[in-house]
């Protein structure tokens, strides 16, 4: 009975004692491990990159780089072993994305005493929290600067802190083919009522073209970002300079410029009219791709991001862009602008390499041909001539070389705003619930309760 | 027997040390910061500083025409499900045990739904409903059919009763499976031999006899159906559209989708929070007071 009850405590002491082990933070884990393991772990991709790391001491000095496209990362470890080969700093490449959210696993990172020299933020949200950490670095005077309009700028003091990982656009994609066969030229079309007499012309000829529809759109749940996202981003940008906040900026003191919004309404109200409906309605993202991809529709609503899709798809058919120009006056230019930028990190301790390496990418040719090529983005230096391959990424890239671009401000509206608020307003107006006039009423009293 | 327990007491607690530590850890104190958050404006970025807003979330939640929306459509959806599940389910349990050939292989191919996850049965389903069902609708000649059901407010919502009912319907079948077989036979046998018709057995015999069940099932199905995501965010998520006092919102939207549409898409981190606390003491209330009442059937029977 006595050794019953000793064996009990035992075990229970045991268990208790396990427990309170396995809770217990472990405060010499980052000492003890070696500064790329921890992240390299949760990486999903195999990293080639350790076998310079035992090859060569580090003459020059080694940087980390934190990216958050995992489908870059090859490309990237590629380049970053060619400025190794060249400058003898070697870049660790670490990527997140898919499986690992690239935000918490950066958190993770800076919370484990990690200090990564590169890092990408994707805009203010990202910004506001480096900057809460004093992490960022001023990038002032660095010769790339001179060769993009895209580097992220601080708001609080006008300073650049943020080298452009790539550029990407949309406007209203068309079909090459379609147009001519159709007869129309596109480079007309720079104007509400140009563009309507386009959809009719389509319209009217859909049999010959072998078309279901003249436009492949969604509107439906789920889809609300190309509605309440970029839509909404024509009515803030469109015919503006690229540094004009006007319309953005009355928005968020809850003011919308009436005859803008009423135009802008008509204009989607059109879109819509000419859509095949069903996608419009209930369709998702593969719908709308493949309406467009199977050569059923003339024109798509979606940016360059759709390009590796309708390369898996096989298409192979010339396409471009014409600009959303819902304004009787022309209007030449689509909206680009950068999802992305490289932060250098203040608080890292091989600043110098780092900015080499930005440098490097932006200037090199052997730069410009990851950046193009490898990577399959369109890169944000006018300086680049290589094309990327993908049709409407050439389209991005030619309306952004020409100057003729306009403006991202759809991610400095409330979170949630766009597609949340505005998404289910312009879903009414898809189904024919509500007319532009009531889309405007309904927008404006949704503006209001912003500030 | 009273001595001996009171000697192994600090024994008894000990063994129970470690899962109330897991309990706390993962339960309890979740809670106790989630009602904390909710009083705040926490916005999960770390670093930031947190402030005492006191009721201001709860004020907003309740001025927010979206949650007024999904709490009524959340009690439809449920009053609907519940009903629905119960009644197949209790069809499907008085089949299986019913002498017959195949009552193996049905009791197997009813329960097979309930394995497959909600998320991937809302993907199966969303292609049903918005391929599969138009085209043979459109073959068919059939105006209601050829066109989508998720493209209604209404038949959206009866989209999510169905596959709900598909995927629960057979899980509650087995809870009714196992009490009607402990019910002993010669109870049924006496009866039939009295004369009772099928009909009277069921009702003043077999369903008596089952009231725990019912307990249990309304129980399971009454919390999951007000807990539904998985199946609203892979199926409708949240669409189509509609006008609801004025502004223009997700028709479909339930209310766990709504906590966390408030919570991610609108990143209002703490009122999604106080949204969540609300929804806690919703569902401990309903499911309170139905138990309460089941309860008292049971004693009665």
């Amino acid at each position: 009975m006595k050794m019953k009850k000793m064996v009990a405590l035992l075990m229970v002491v045991a268990m208790v004692l396990a427990l309170i082990v396995a809770c217990t933070p472990n405060n010499d884990a980052p000492v003890e491990t070696p500064a790329e393991e921890t992240p390299a772990e949760e990486d999903p991709q195999p990293e080639p990159e350790d076998e310079p790391a035992v090859e060569a001491p580090v003459a020059n000095g080694e940087i980390t780089l934190v990216n958050n496209k995992i489908e870059i990362h090859s490309a990237l470890t590629a380049f970053a072993q060619v400025f190794y080969e060249e400058t003898g700093i070697f870049v660790d490449v670490q990527s997140f994305g898919g499986e690992t959210p690239y935000a918490p696993a950066l958190s993770a990172m800076f919370a484990s005493g990690l200090e990564p020299e590169i890092f990408v933020f994707e805009g203010i949200a990202g910004y506001e929290d480096a900057r809460g950490a004093g992490r960022v670095y001023d990038l002032s005077g660095q010769p790339w600067l001179n060769d993009t309009d895209l580097a992220y700028i601080s708001p609080t003091d006008g300073t650049p802190v943020g080298f452009p990982v790539n550029i990407e656009g949309w406007g209203l994609g068309y079909n090459v083919r379609i147009l001519e066969e159709a007869g129309i030229d596109p480079t007309t079309l720079t104007n509400v009522n140009a563009i309507r007499e386009a959809l009719e012309t389509i319209e009217a000829q859909k049999d010959e073209l072998g078309l279901d529809a003249v436009v492949s759109m969604t509107a439906g749940a789920g889809m609300e970002w190309v509605t309440g996202l970029h839509g909404v981003n024509a009515y803030l940008s469109l015919g503006l300079a690229y540094d004009d906040t006007s319309v953005i900026d009355a928005l968020l003191a809850g003011e919308v410029d009436e005859e803008r919004l009423l135009a802008f309404a008509e204009y989607y109200n059109m879109i819509f009219q000419f859509s095949d409906q069903d996608v419009l309605l209930t369709g998702g993202y593969d719908d709308q791709l493949a309406l467009f991809a199977l050569e059923n529709a003339a024109f798509i609503h979606q940016g360059n991001w759709v390009d590796p899709t309708f390369a898996e798809l096989g298409v192979n058919f010339e396409m471009g862009y014409i600009p959303h120009a819902f304004l009787e006056e022309d209007t030449e230019g689509i909206f680009v602008g950068a999802p992305s930028w490289y932060m250098v990190n203040a608080r890292a301790e091989n600043i110098d390499a780092a900015l080499a390496f930005l440098d490097f990418m932006a200037s090199s040719p052997e730069g410009h041909q990851y950046m193009a090529i490898d990577s399959g983005q369109v890169p944000a230096f006018r300086s680049v001539e290589l094309t990327p391959e993908g049709p409407l990424s050439i389209a991005v890239m030619d309306w952004s070389a020409r100057g003729m671009i306009y403006a991202w401000h759809q991610n400095e509206m409330p979170s949630g705003f766009g597609m949340g608020t505005l998404g289910p307003i312009f879903e009414e107006m898809a189904r024919g619930n509500i007319t532009p006039e009531e889309f405007t009423r309904m927008v404006a009293e949704a503006v209001a309760t912003i500030p | 027997m009273g001595n001996i327990r009171g000697k192994h007491t600090p024994i008894f607690f000990l063994f129970l040390l470690p899962s109330m530590f897991a309990f706390t850890i993962i339960i309890i104190i979740p809670l106790i910061m989630g009602v904390y958050y909710s009083f705040t404006d926490w916005n999960a970025v770390p670093g930031t500083p947190i402030n005492w807003v006191g009721l201001d979330n709860y004020i907003a939640m309740f001025s927010d025409v979206t949650f007024l929306h999904s709490f009524i459509v959340t009690i439809v959806f449920s009053a609907i499900s519940i009903v629905l599940i119960n009644f197949l389910a209790f069809m499907f349990a008085l089949l299986v045990t019913a002498k017959l050939k195949l009552a193996n292989l049905y009791r197997a191919g009813f329960f097979l739904p309930n394995l497959i996850g909600g998320i991937v049965l809302g993907y199966i389903w969303f292609f049903i409903f918005n391929n599969a069902i138009p085209a043979l609708g459109s073959a068919a000649g059939s105006d209601f059919f050829s066109q989508s059901f998720l493209g209604n407010r209404y038949t959206s919502l009866f989209a999510m009763i169905i596959v709900t009912t598909w995927q629960m319907a057979g899980y509650i079948m087995m809870i009714y499976v196992a009490a009607i077989q402990s019910v002993p036979v010669s109870l049924l046998e006496a009866a039939q031999i009295d004369g009772a018709k099928y009909y009277q057995r069921l009702k003043h015999i077999l369903m008596p006899l089952i009231a725990p069940a019912f307990t249990i099932t309304l129980f399971l199905t009454l919390v999951n159906t007000f807990r539904m995501f998985d199946v609203n965010f892979a199926l409708t998520a949240g669409g189509p559209s509609g006008i609801f006092m004025g502004q223009a919102l997700r028709t479909t939207e339930l209310l766990a989708l709504n906590i966390f549409n408030t919570a991610h898409t609108f990143n209002d981190q703490a009122q999604g929070q106080a949204r969540a606390i609300i929804f806690f003491i919703l569902l401990l209330i309903i499911s309170l007071v139905q138990v309460y009442f089941n309860k008292r059937k049971e004693i009665e029977a």
